[in-house]
């Protein structure tokens, strides 16, 4: 993962931050099967899980299925955790996990929607092509309407910030397959927001 | 130097600096005089940097009570009791049971002619295989402590107090039981009145562990069975 500074939420990249330095007692709270402490995990957590989650499945409301989903998945599997990494970090590898279960299981339900972004990438058409004017929405929504695969790996690789290999790796596509849907991401999402 | 267009996802890779040195400056002298090529740079670079700096999204606030529910109806599955826990007491109380089984057939034994010497000898004997025995019951009760306060919180604090008193209970007839012995070493009443109190102890902790797993998988045997 490379590293940037600039990021307002440094989501994956942060290893131990701030709250994490609270969490022994929560962590064994948690481990008793204290619903109550699970809120507090919940209220620290909660943003950066269902961002990371609400976007890469391109909806909000599945956003909200998969958060679910990874904290009860948090709650019954918290036993286990060794207290290797920060709380944080264990639950943002299980919810990064348990997302790409989701990619993996609806790519394998439905045609790779590549085919449906233009593929021909001389920059001169891309830069020619314009959606309707006074179409500008914000970043957020236009990532909702990036065909999935395409989605996912933009959201990997500009949100999240991993490099190429990594999600090379974690999606099982070529690195070359990675760099080509960033690109058409992006030249969507630019046709989009301009 | 690049006569024709680079393709789009060098001009990605250029944006996201993941060219050779050569490659990147034959891009660069492209750009600097291709307007259509610099545009579409441009227009990567923005979403790039729009995206690195998208705020974190805040779930609806009815998300939480529906986790919440799910959670409460779920079972959390917390740290096993490590097989090397139980090993270790099942070892103690193995050897535990066997010194007292011996002490016990030792003093069953009719009495015998011999001298008074080797009656001394026996009763030297026993005390140290009930120091030995002692040794164990409380190595095995350390281990079964040590599971049953891990695993404490699964109790209903109602239950934990009764079993707290109980405990103490017992640990009072150890108490006198060992005080009886400070006194009258060879006492056969005092050693069985310690053995029996070591074994009363244990078999109580035994429940405790039972309840707290049955505590523990309780929500989901109920689950199972509606």
């Amino acid at each position: 993962m490379r590293q940037r500074d600039t990021r307002a939420f440094p989501s994956n990249r942060v290893t131990v931050n701030r709250t994490d330095e609270e969490s022994p007692d929560l962590v064994a709270r948690c481990q008793k099967g204290d619903v109550e402490a699970f809120a507090e995990l919940y209220a620290r957590h909660s943003a950066r899980i269902f961002s990371l989650a609400a976007r890469m499945a391109g909806s909000p409301e599945t956003g909200e299925d998969l958060l679910q989903e990874i904290f009860l998945q948090a709650y019954r599997k918290i036993g286990g955790f060794k207290g290797g990494s920060a709380i944080g970090t264990w639950l943002y590898r299980m919810a990064l996990n348990h997302c790409l279960d989701f990619v993996r299981s609806r790519q394998a339900k439905m045609d790779k929607a590549t085919a449906t972004i233009d593929d021909d990438e001389r920059p001169a058409a891309l830069a020619a092509r314009r959606d309707s004017p006074g179409e500008r929405i914000d970043l957020e929504r236009a990532m909702q309407q990036l065909p999935a695969g395409c989605r996912e790996v933009f959201v990997l690789h500009d949100v999240e910030g991993y490099e190429h290999k990594e999600i090379a790796a974690m999606l099982g596509i070529a690195e070359g397959t990675s760099k080509s849907q960033v690109f058409k991401a992006r030249m969507k999402l630019r046709a989009l927001l301009t | 130097m690049i006569t024709s267009h680079p393709d789009g996802v060098t001009l990605n890779d250029y944006v996201d600096d993941g060219l050779t040195a050569a490659a990147r400056a034959d891009v660069r002298d492209h750009l600097a005089s291709c307007a259509e090529c610099q545009t579409v740079v441009d227009g990567l670079r923005g979403v790039q940097s729009a995206a690195s700096r998208l705020p974190l999204l805040q779930p609806r606030r009815e998300a939480w009570p529906r986790i919440e529910r799910s959670l409460r109806a779920s079972v959390p599955a917390r740290r096993p009791v490590p097989w090397a826990a139980w090993l270790a007491v099942a070892a103690s109380l193995l050897v535990a049971v066997a010194l007292g089984f011996q002490i016990a057939s030792r003093r069953a034994q009719p009495a015998s002619s011999t001298a008074d010497a080797d009656t001394d000898a026996t009763a030297q004997s026993i005390e140290a295989e009930l120091r030995q025995a002692e040794e164990h019951y409380q190595k095995a009760i350390s281990g079964l402590e040590q599971i049953k306060n891990d695993g404490k919180g699964s109790l209903d604090p109602q239950t934990a107090a009764t079993l707290e008193k109980n405990l103490s209970v017992v640990d009072q007839a150890i108490s006198e039981s060992r005080a009886a012995l400070k006194v009258q070493p060879t006492s056969e009443p005092a050693q069985a009145s310690l053995l029996e109190s070591f074994k009363a102890k244990i078999s109580l902790l035994q429940d405790t562990v039972a309840l707290i797993n049955e505590m523990r998988q309780g929500p989901a045997l109920t689950q199972k069975g509606s």
